[in-house]
C-alpha cells in the first residue's frame, strides 16, 4: 500500500496513532472515526504530559495530526502498471564518467555491476512491490540478530574484544524493527556485570581494560533494556573517575588508558557524561586536571573543530583524511554540547565559506557547514544510491547510519529559530544559509539501496554492506538505523538558551542535551516507494537509540544527585 | 627435500630436548630385552621410534629394568654402573666432570659401554612425551605421530626453513638496493625487481601458513609447561546465558585465563611477552593484550628496532588490523627521545619508517590506520621538509589519481608544516602564512591531474582547498574551470560538461562574483541533468544564492566592524 499526500513538511508536535492500515485496496480504514479519536486523544495527553515513558511499543508510527486530517484515499485503483517504477537514475551507469581506468575506477565500475542486477530487481525471485523494491524481510533480519546475540561459535574469536558491540548492534536492530527487547534484561544485566571495570567502565569482556566504544555500547544496551536493575548496573562514581583520566588538556578524549585519542572518544564521552548525569570536575589525577578551571567538556569542541579537513569532512584525529563514522561522531558530539543551531555552523561567508567574523563574535560555533554539507552530499552515489564513507570509495550500507545520520543534525542547525508563523519565515539563525529543504539527500536513493542492495535474502538474512557481502551485526544496525533516519523527519523544537554568564562556550553544561526533538513520519513529495508495514521506528539523532530510552536512563539518573 | 633417512635423524639436531630427569615417565610398550638380544617391534609412533633407539644406547640399564640388578651377570653390572655413572657426570658441568673422572677413567667407562654389541659414540637424552617434540598447534604431542606423519612434518619444516633463507636472501638484496651495492659478478647496482617483491609476498603468506600449520603460534600448552608452573591461571568467568557468548577456542581459553593471572598481579616478563604474541596470533584485534605487550616491551628495556621488525611482519599479515599501529606508534613515542638528538639515526628511522608504509600502502593504498600513522609521523619525526615523502606521495597519485588518501596526505604535508602554517588554524580557513609562490605551486599541480580525470573530484577538492587556504579567490581559476563546461543553457544538444565538480565549482566562482543568475543556471543544470542525486543539496545551494544577496548588506556592515575590530 502506497501512502500519498499533497502534505507539505509536518509542522505540529508527534502525536501517535495506530498503525496505518497495511492491505492494499483497504483504505477505507484509514479514516475510521475510531483510529481519528485514538489521535485526537493522544494528541491531548501528549501536550499535557510529555512523557515518553507512556509510548507502547503498540505506538509504532509517528503521524502528525495535520496529516491524519488531510489524509484522502486514492481517488481511484491505480492501474497495475507491468514495468515496476524504477528512474533511469537508479538503473544506469553516471552521466558523466572518465575514461581513465585506475584501480579506483575499477573497484567502482564492477561495483556498479554488481548492483545495477539488484537494483533493477532482478535479484533472483524476490516478490516486488510496484516500484520495483522487496520488502523489508523482517523475520529473517530478527531471527539473524537473535542469532548473533550467541552462543557464538570459535571462529568469532576475532570479536571477543567487541563483544558489547554485539548487546548494541542486536538489541539496537531488534527495537527499530519493533521487538520488544526488555526480555534481555537479565541477560544484559548479568553480561554487562562480567565487562565492568572494578576501576570504571566497560571492557571488552572478563579481564579486559576498559574502553570507550565498549563502554558506550553496554550503556546504550542497558538503555535499551531498560528498567533500574539496569541503570544500577552502572558504577557511575567508577566510570566519571575512569573518564577523568582519559580527559587530555587538548579537550580530547582517549579510548582507553594508554590508547589512542581521536574523535569517537570525544562523542562516546558526550553520551556517557550526559546519559549518566555524571559531574563535570576533574579529579587531580586527569591529565588535564589544571586546579579546577577546566573540566570533562573544555576544550571538547575545539577538539571537534581541529577534525574537519580541506574537504569538509571530518577525520578521526586532525590532519586525517575526512570519513563518514567521523562526521556522525563530530555532529552529534556537538549536538550534545549545545543547542546545534548554535554550536555546529560557523559564521562563514555564504559562498566561499572564508570566515568572516572571527574576532567580532565569541567563537560559539565550530564547523564549516557548507563545506560540510557538501562533502557529505558528495557521498551519495547514483545509480548504486547509498552512500561511500570517503571521496572515491565505494558505496557501503553502514554509511547510511553515519552519513545518512548526519542529515537530521545539519537539517536541525539549518532550521528557521523560533516556532510557529516565525518559522515559516524560513530564516536560519545562520547568516547566508537558507533552512534546509524537505530533504538535503536522495531519500528515496538510499532506501532503495538498503532495500535492494543490503538485504540478504538468503535464508540467512541480515543486512550487508553491498551485494557478494557477507550480512553482519554491525551492518545489520547501521543499515536499519540509516533506513530509519531516511524514513522520518527530525524537527528541533528549541531554540537555544542564553549562554551563562560570561561564558563563550558551552563548557559548564552539556546544554545540547535536554534540546527537544520531534519525529515525523517523512512524506515523500513524490510517491513513497517502501510500503507503510517497512518503516522502523526512529532513533534519537545524536544518541543512535529510541528517545524513550534515552529518557528512561537520563531521567534514571538525574534523579540521583551525587553518587549514593 | 632432504631424503628421508637423514630427516629422520634431524629432529634431534634442531630439537634439543630439555634436560629433565624424570624417570617415571618413561613407559614403553617394547618387551623387555637383556643388554644383548632381542630386536624390537617395528615402532608405531615416533616417541616408539626414539624410545628403541635410545634403549639401545643404553643395554645394561634396560636389562637391569627387566630383570633386576641383582640378578645380572658380574659383567653386565659393571656395565651399568659404568652406565650410571657416565649419565650422571654427564649432567655436570664439563669443569667439574673432567674433576671428578680422570680422562682414563672416563676412557675406561665408555671402553666398558662399547664393549657390547652396542657402539655408543654419545649420551642421547631419554625421549619423552611433549617436551623432546613439542606440541603441534593442537597441543598433541608430536612424539604420539606415526613415522609417516612425522616424516610429512619433518618435510614441512624443511620447506619452512627453505623459505625463510630465501625470504633473507630478498630482504639483504633489498637492504643492498637501498645502499647502492654493485653486484660484484655483473658489475650493475642491485635492483629488487617487481617479480621479486611478487615472489616474496607469495613466500611470506606461505610461510605465515606453514608455521600456522606447524606450530601454531606457541607451542605447547601453557598448563604443562614448565614456565608458567607457578602461575595459577584465572580462567574465565561469566554466568550462564551471557550474551554473544563465543565457544572460545581451548586454547584461546587457555591462553587468557594466563594472561588474567600475569596481568592482575602486573607481571611483566619475557614468558608474558611471549604470552601477547601467542593471543595476538589468536586475535589480532585484543587492544588489551596489545597495551599490556607495550608495558612489558617498556618495563623490561628492549630493543624497539627489534619489536618493530616484528611488527612489520604482523602487520603485513593483518592489514585491516588497527591495534598495531597504536601499538607502532607508542613504539615510536617511547623510542623517539633516544635518537632524538642524533640527526643521522632519525633520518634513517624515518627512512626505514616510510619504507616499510610504501610497502604496505602498496598492498592497501587507502588503509586509513596506516594513513593516520603516517600523518602523525611525519609530524613526530618532522618529516616536513624531506623531499621523499612528497615525493613518494606523487609515485602514489601517479599510480592511482583516484587515490583521496594520497591527496589528502598532500594537503597535510603542504599546508601544515609548522615551519610556516599558522597553529590553530582551521583546515577550511586561509591562513596568510602559506606563500602565494606555494599556492602556484598547488594548484598547478592539482590543474595538471584534473586534465587526466576531469569527474575525478580528488583534485578539485584539493585545488579549492588550496584557494581558500591561500586566500584566493576562486574565480582567479575561472578560465581553467570554464574548460570543462560548454554551451551551458544552450540547449541540450548544445551543452557539454566533462565535470560536474567543474560545474558545481563555477557556481561558486559566480556566487563570490554576485552573478546570481549564472551561479543558478550552473545549479539549475545539475539537479534536472548532470547530477540528479543530489538534487536536494543543489536546491538548498540555490535558496542559499537568493538568501545570500539579501544579506550581502549585512556582511558588508560586519565586515566594517571588523576592520574596526583589528
Ligand atoms: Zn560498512
Amino acid at each position: 500500500m502506497v501512502v500519498r499526500t499533497k502534505g507539505a513538511r509536518c509542522r505540529n508536535r508527534a502525536i501517535f496513532i495506530r498503525k496505518f492500515p497495511k492491505q492494499k485496496g483497504d483504505m477505507a480504514a484509514a479514516s475510521n472515526p475510531t483510529s481519528q479519536e485514538g489521535a485526537a486523544t493522544s494528541t491531548s495527553s501528549q501536550q499535557q504530559q510529555p512523557n515518553l515513558d507512556a509510548i507502547t511499543d503498540d505506538d509504532f508510527e509517528y503521524v502528525d495530526e495535520e496529516f491524519v486530517s488531510n489524509y484522502t484515499p486514492e481517488e481511484a485503483v491505480q492501474p497495475q502498471p507491468t514495468e515496476p517504477m524504477i528512474p533511469d537514475l537508479f538503473k544506469q551507469p553516471p552521466l558523466v564518467k572518465d575514461d581513465l581506468i585506475t584501480d579506483t575506477s575499477k573497484l567502482q565500475d564492477q561495483t556498479v555491476e554488481h548492483c545495477l542486477p539488484f537494483l533493477a530487481g532482478q535479484d533472483g525471485p524476490l516478490e516486488l512491490n510496484d516500484y520495483g523494491l522487496p520488502r523489508l524481510n523482517r523475520e529473517k533480519h530478527i531471527k539473524f540478530l537473535k542469532q548473533s546475540l550467541g552462543p557464538l561459535p570459535g571462529r568469532f574469536v576475532g570479536m571477543d574484544a567487541s563483544r558489547p558491540w554485539f548487546l548494541y548492534w542486536c538489541l539496537s536492530g531488534l527495537t527499530m524493527m519493533g521487538e520488544d527487547v526488555s526480555s534481555y534484561r537479565e541477560s544484559v544485566i548479568a553480561t554487562a556485570r562480567t565487562m565492568q571495570n572494578e576501576s570504571g567502565g566497560f571492557g571488552g569482556g572478563h579481564g579486559q581494560l576498559s574502553h570507550l566504544a565498549t563502554t558506550y555500547s553496554v550503556i546504550l544496551a542497558i538503555a535499551l533494556v531498560g528498567g533500574e536493575e539496569a541503570y544500577n548496573v552502572i558504577d557511575r562514581k567508577g566510570m566519571w573517575k575512569w573518564l577523568c583520566t582519559l580527559k587530555q588538556p587538548d579537550g580530547g578524549f582517549q579510548v582507553c588508558v594508554g590508547g589512542e585519542e581521536d574523535i569517537r572518544g570525544a562523542y562516546i564521552a558526550a553520551v556517557v557524561i550526559t546519559l549518566l548525569d555524571l559531574p563535570l570536575d576533574l579529579t587531580p589525577e586527569s591529565p588535564a586536571y589544571d586546579g579546577g578551571r577546566s573540566n570533562l567538556l573544555t576544550g571538547m569542541a575545539e577538539y571537534v573543530r581541529s577534525c574537519q579537513t580541506f574537504e569538509g569532512g571530518i577525520s578521526s584525529q586532525p590532519n586525517n583524511e575526512a570519513h563518514g563514522a567521523y562526521a556522525f561522531c563530530a555532529l552529534a558530539c556537538l549536538a550534545l554540547l549545545d543547542n546545534p543551531r548554535r554550536i555546529i555552523p560557523r559564521h562563514t561567508d555564504t559562498q566561499t565559506s572564508r570566515q568572516l567574523t572571527a574576532l567580532s563574535s565569541p567563537l560559539t560555533s565550530y564547523l564549516d557547514i557548507p563545506r560540510l554539507v557538501s562533502w557529505l552530499s558528495y557521498r551519495q552515489y547514483a545509480p548504486e544510491g547509498g552512500f561511500s564513507g570517503r571521496t572515491n570509495k565505494l558505496v557501503d550500507g553502514c554509511y547510511s547510519h553515519w552519513v545518512g545520520g548526519c542529515f537530521p543534525l545539519i537539517e536541525a542547525c539549518l532550521s528557521p529559530s523560533g516556532s510557529g508563523s516565525e518559522k515559516e519565515n524560513n530564516k536560519t539563525a545562520t547568516s547566508g544559509l537558507a533552512a534546509a529543504p524537505e530533504s538535503l539527500y536522495n531519500r528515496e536513493g538510499l532506501i532503495r539501496y538498503i532495500l535492494s542492495c543490503c538485504q540478504d535474502q538468503t535464508k540467512r538474512g541480515g543486512l550487508r554492506d553491498k551485494p557478494y557481502k557477507m550480512s553482519d551485526a554491525y551492518h545489520t544496525n547501521y543499515v536499519l538505523s540509516g533506513l530509519s533516519s531516511a524514513q522520518h523527519q527530525w524537527d528541533l523544537d528549541s531554540d537555544p538558551l542564553p549562554l551563562p554568564e560570561g561564558e563563550t562556550t558551552p563548557t559548564m553544561a552539556a546544554l545540547g542535551a535536554d534540546s527537544i526533538w520531534n519525529v515525523f513520519p517523512f512524506i515523500d513529495d513524490n510517491d513513497q516507494v517502501y510500503e507503510d508495514s517497512d518503516r522502523v521506528r526512529p532513533i534519537h539523532p545524536a544518541y543512535a537509540i529510541p528517545q524513550k530510552n534515552v529518557a528512561g536512563i537520563r531521567a534514571y539518573f538525574q534523579g540521583r544527585s551525587g553518587f549514593a | 627435500m632432504p631424503p628421508k633417512s637423514k630427516a629422520a635423524t634431524k629432529p634431534k639436531a634442531t630439537e634439543p630436548a630439555p634436560a629433565t630427569t624424570n624417570p617415571t615417565t618413561t613407559t614403553t610398550t617394547n618387551t623387555s630385552q637383556t643388554a644383548s638380544s632381542q630386536e624390537p617391534s617395528e615402532p608405531t609412533t615416533v616417541l616408539e621410534r626414539s624410545q628403541q633407539r635410545y634403549e639401545k644406547t643404553r643395554p645394561f640399564e634396560a636389562a637391569r629394568r627387566q630383570h633386576g640388578l641383582s640378578k645380572l651377570s658380574k659383567e653386565d653390572q659393571k656395565g651399568w654402573i659404568c652406565d650410571q655413572l657416565l649419565h650422571l657426570t654427564n649432567r655436570l658441568p664439563a669443569a667439574s666432570r673432567a674433576r671428578l673422572l680422570s680422562p682414563k677413567a672416563s676412557k675406561e667407562i665408555w671402553w666398558t659401554i662399547n664393549g657390547t654389541n652396542s657402539i655408543v659414540r654419545g649420551l642421547k637424552q631419554q625421549p619423552k612425551a611433549h617436551t623432546t617434540w613439542g606440541t603441534d598447534r593442537n597441543g598433541h604431542d608430536v612424539g604420539s605421530y606415526s613415522i609417516e606423519r612425522f616424516d610429512e612434518r619433518i618435510k614441512k619444516r624443511a620447506a619452512l626453513t627453505a623459505l625463510q633463507v630465501s625470504s633473507r636472501v630478498f630482504r639483504e638484496n633489498v637492504e643492498r638496493e637501498k645502499r647502492g651495492f654493485v653486484d660484484a659478478r655483473s658489475g650493475q647496482e642491485i635492483i629488487v625487481t617487481e617479480r621479486e617483491i611478487d615472489e616474496e609476498k607469495v613466500r611470506r603468506s606461505k610461510m605465515t601458513a606453514l608455521k600456522k600449520e606447524l606450530y601454531g603460534e606457541i607451542t605447547g600448552k601453557l598448563a604443562s609447561s614448565v614456565d608458567w608452573e607457578d602461575v595459577v591461571p584465572t580462567p574465565h568467568e561469566e554466568p550462564e546465558g551471557a550474551l554473544a557468548a563465543i565457544a572460545y577456542p581451548a586454547e584461546y581459553a587457555e591462553a587468557m585465563s594466563y594472561l588474567r593471572a600475569v596481568m592482575s598481579k602486573k607481571e611483566y616478563s619475557p614468558r608474558c611477552l611471549r604470552l601477547t604474541e601467542h593471543i595476538i596470533g589468536m586475535n589480532a584485534a585484543h587492544y588489551t593484550v596489545w597495551l599490556y605487550r607495550a608495558a612489558n616491551i617498556f618495563a623490561l628495556g628492549l630493543s624497539i628496532p627489534d619489536e618493530i621488525e616484528w611488527l612489520n611482519e604482523v602487520a603485513l599479515a593483518n592489514l585491516k588490523n588497527y591495534q598495531i599501529w597504536h601499538h607502532r606508534h607508542l613504539l615510536v613515542e617511547h623510542y623517539h627521545p633516544t635518537i632524538a638528538s642524533d640527526a643521522e639515526a632519525l633520518a634513517h628511522f624515518a627512512k626505514q619508517e616510510r619504507d616499510f608504509l610504501i610497502a604496505i600502502l602498496s598492498e592497501d593504498t587507502k588503509n586509513y590506520h596506516v594513513w593516520s600513522y603516517r600523518s602523525w609521523l611525519v609530524g613526530k619525526l618532522e618529516m616536513w621538509e624531506d623531499s621523499e615523502e612528497l615525493k613518494s606521495i606523487e609515485t602514489l597519485i601517479d599510480e592511482d589519481v583516484r587515490n583521496n588518501s594520497a591527496w589528502s596526505h598532500r594537503f597535510f604535508l603542504v599546508f601544515s608544516n609548522p615551519k610556516y602554517a599558522t597553529p590553530g588554524k582551521g583546515a577550511t580557513e586561509r591562513d596568510d602564512k602559506v606563500t602565494q609562490e606555494l599556492v602556484d605551486r598547488e594548484v598547478q599541480y592539482a590543474q595538471t591531474k584534473v586534465y587526466l580525470a576531469p569527474q575525478n573530484q580528488s583534485p578539485w577538492n584539493y585545488m579549492r582547498g588550496v584557494l581558500v587556504k591561500g586566500g584566493r579567490q576562486l574565480a582567479s581559476v575561472q578560465e581553467f574551470v570554464e574548460e570543462f563546461v560548454v554551451k551551458l543553457g544552450e540547449g541540450d544538444d548544445q551543452e557539454e560538461v566533462r565535470s560536474t565538480h567543474a560545474l558545481d565549482f563555477l557556481a561558486e566562482i559566480y556566487a563570490e562574483k554576485g552573478e546570481s543568475e549564472k551561479a543558478d543556471l550552473c545549479l539549475r543544470r545539475l539537479a534536472e541533468k548532470w547530477d540528479r542525486i543530489r538534487r536536494g543539496y543543489w536546491e538548498w545551494r540555490r535558496k542559499c544564492l537568493t538568501q545570500g544577496s539579501s544579506e550581502k548588506v549585512v556582511e558588508e556592515s560586519e565586515k566594517a566592524e571588523e576592520v574596526t575590530v583589528v
